[in-house]
């Protein structure tokens, strides 16, 4: 893995702070097994290792397949191949990271599925423009003939649209209208645009708070995600 | 565009309102989570500002939902 560090526990905008809490110190017996063997560099932990990424990068081919027909099946098997060899040397280089919070099999699944998923989603947009431009406004501001209970919500889209416009930077516009209105998968934009995951999140995270805050001064209700 | 629909739109522009996590540390703590939500506890209580964060970053949520069902085919059936 390229893109995703090891993290310090730290809500996104907020300062340090002991918000989780890793536990740590207690490996199951299966565990210990599979770090003795990797830590060893035995290489038959190696081979059984390798296999359970395969194993969970085709999982997560044959969950995206029905997204993704015009992708010969060829081409999804050497991306799963590819994409738990990319795993396995994430896992290999990160075993001091794991601490025991889940079992190592877990732990190691979600390298193979990351891989596996950002690899599905370029695939998916090879070839592809990205809009960075509001072309999706028109669907946001296309008021049907509301009634009036849409009446609110007609006025925050409105508003909705215009602080986007006025307030948010050229960079935080071009990514928030990327991810959020033209459903660029994030993966797709962090390679367009030469950085990464984490980077664009900020960007995203920082571009809504600034958002609700306007909106909140200017009298908005604004959802809830709970 | 129905009313649901434009929901949608104003959640995906605005996020989720708490504080969540950024996507490093919630790839650090998914497999903590999804352990913790399989076990019928309460996923959120220990690791906060996870789920925040999958309400608000399509690519984790995916990986989480993928994380989650690949694990329970390991459970032993009842």
């Amino acid at each position: 893995m390229t893109e995703l560090g090891t993290a310090s526990v730290r809500l996104v905008g907020q300062p340090l702070q002991a918000a989780v809490l890793p536990e740590t110190g207690r490996l199951d017996p299966e565990s210990r097994v599979w770090l003795h063997g990797l830590r060893g560099r035995d290489e038959d932990t190696i081979a059984r290792l390798h296999a359970l990424l395969l194993r969970a990068a085709r999982f997560e081919v044959a969950r995206r397949k029905p997204l993704l027909p015009h992708v010969r099946g060829g081409d999804l098997d050497d991306l799963a191949e590819q994409a738990a060899d990319d795993a396995l040397v994430s896992v290999l280089r990160r075993l001091d990271d794991f601490r025991g919070a889940s079992r190592f099999t877990t732990w190691a699944y979600k390298f193979a599925l990351y891989e596996a998923a950002v690899k599905l989603r370029k695939r998916a947009w090879q070839g592809r423009e990205v809009p960075l431009e509001p072309e999706g406004w028109s669907l946001l501001s296309s008021a049907e003939l509301a009634p009036e209970a849409e009446a609110e919500q007609t006025e925050l889209m409105t508003a909705l649209q215009s602080t986007v416009e006025n307030v948010l930077t050229p960079h935080q516009r071009r990514v928030l209208v990327a991810l959020a209105v033209n459903g660029v998968p994030i993966d797709v934009l962090a390679e367009r645009l030469g950085t990464n995951r984490g980077a664009l999140y900020k960007t995203l995270h920082d571009a809504r708070r600034k958002l609700r805050r306007e909106l909140t001064a200017q009298g908005f209700e604004l959802p809830e995600e709970r | 565009m129905k009313p649901t629909d434009r929901d949608g739109a104003v959640r995906r522009l605005l996020g989720p309102a708490e504080q969540e996590l950024s996507c490093d540390e919630c790839f650090e703590h998914l497999d903590r989570y999804v352990e913790l939500e399989l076990a019928g506890t309460d996923a959120d209580a220990h690791v906060p500002g996870l789920r925040a964060h999958l309400a608000g970053c399509p690519a984790c949520r995916e990986e989480h939902d993928s994380l989650l069902a690949l694990v329970t085919t390991d459970q032993p059936k009842p």
